[in-house]
């Protein structure tokens, strides 16, 4: 990676400024940097920010753009809130010395399929702060396009729910083939499948089977999981082909709601 | 661009180019200990200590590490030197090429997480990769490092 001239700015304004005026590019973990060939005019490095920070509102729990996935793991606020949900989303990610580093902001900015946290994030019906912008639903994030340059500010997620979390991969720190996700929050559940491999989605069949009742019956976790492999798509990829990932989805948002419910 | 920064202790002024990684920051300088493997922050061999945190330093821009505290193996000589002994104590090492980082990494959780399990040890070390000891003999002496360390204290 070639890089012109990297900018350190300490204020958000101005980092966005440099991305939007300058047309610099952000840089979260940098962890993709080495891996790209492509010569940066600017970048701006959003270390100095002061966006790493997990914190009680007194409404939402804030997630601060540059929070790295290993603060995620350890939090004493989110398992408390969460139980082992982020544990289990982020835990298995390459190794610790890596997710000292990957940080929530770029993962979400990079809106990436494979990853677990944006599956688990999507299904606590998070919301993300862009500065500048303001707060947009998570879902809609995921799922627009976007024309112009952004900066994520944190992410806004519920005070506390049950929330589960399962994928299967070909090797422990590996990308996942297939993640499902389930969190019963604001009195309803919400089924999320990812990594299939495109970006994770809502599952709005599995998440009506479920319903509004917070330990729904064997049948009807049954009814949702087969629903969240009928209604999700699938693709092939080196990893695995759609048919496996197809057979795998029930298991998974099985495990998933099962997880949320201990 | 310049910085300065701490490594192993001393204050080090330092010149690179804005996108330079801090691991060829560091072996320009002089601190040839710290190895590069992968050269794509997946294997662990370039590991070192950033204000006490294991990272990655082939992934890890130079300019971050301006002012902060930066321990590379030599940093840490005394105490890994300690475990290479149990490494060897248990026919743990061969080539040696990933030792540094991987003893940095159990340094790093010596610190981190008293009195380790099995598991949180092989979690821990997940990111450290060795292509020839099959890890199991590194995995005994770590836990055996581990003890030694705890009823040291």
């Amino acid at each position: 990676m070639e890089i012109g001239n990297l900018a350190r700015p300490t204020d958000l304004d101005a980092a966005l400024e440099l991305i939007r005026k300058e047309r610099g590019v952000a840089v979260g973990g940098g962890l993709w940097l080495r891996m790209s060939s492509k010569p940066m005019g600017l970048a701006v490095d959003l270390g100095g920010l002061g966006l790493d920070y997990i914190r009680d509102s007194g409404g939402d729990i804030e997630i601060g753009a540059m929070t790295p996935f290993r603060r995620l793991e350890t939090s004493a606020l989110l398992a408390e809130r969460f139980g082992a949900f982020f544990r289990d989303a982020v835990g298995g990610v390459v190794g610790v010395q890596f997710r000292n580093m990957a940080t929530v902001g770029g993962t979400v900015a990079g809106r990436y399929a494979f990853a677990g946290l944006n599956a688990a994030l999507l299904a606590l019906g998070a919301k993300v702060v862009l500065r500048g912008e303001g707060t947009k639903d998570f879902a809609s994030f995921l799922s627009e396009p976007r024309n112009e340059s952004f900066l994520v500010e944190k992410v806004l997620l519920p005070s506390g729910c049950r929330a589960g979390y399962a994928s299967v991969g070909l090797t422990e720190g590996d990308f996942r083939i297939l993640i499902a996700a389930a969190a019963f929050v604001g009195g309803s559940w919400r089924v999320v499948v990812g990594a299939r491999p495109g970006a994770a989605r809502l599952c709005d069949t599995a998440t009506k089977e479920l319903g509004s009742d917070a330990k729904p019956s064997g049948a009807a976790i049954e009814k949702a999981a087969v629903a969240a492999a009928a209604e999700a798509a699938f693709a092939d990829d080196l990893r695995s082909s759609a048919e496996y990932r197809r057979e795998v989805c029930p298991v998974l948002v099985r495990r998933a709601v099962s997880e949320a419910l201990k | 661009m310049t910085a300065t920064i701490v490594v192993n202790g001393i204050a080090e002024r330092l010149s690179f180019a804005p996108g330079d990684m801090l691991a060829d920051v560091l072996r320009a300088a002089g601190h040839v200990e710290v190895k590069k493997g992968c050269d794509t922050g997946n294997c662990g061999a370039c590991t070192v200590l950033v204000d006490g945190t294991p990272v990655l330093s082939c992934a890890f821009l130079a300019a971050r590490a301006e002012g902060k505290a930066v321990t590379t193996v030599q940093g840490v000589e005394k105490e890994a030197a300690r475990f290479a002994a149990f490494l060897g104590a248990e026919g743990a090492d061969q080539c040696g090429f990933c030792a540094p980082g991987f003893a940095l990494t159990v340094i790093a959780l010596s610190r981190e997480i008293q009195n380790p399990t099995d598991e949180q040890i092989k979690a821990y070390l997940s990111g450290n990769l060795c292509r020839c000891t099959g890890y199991e003999s590194q995995h005994r002496a770590v836990r055996r490092f581990l003890e030694a360390t705890h009823a040291r204290h």
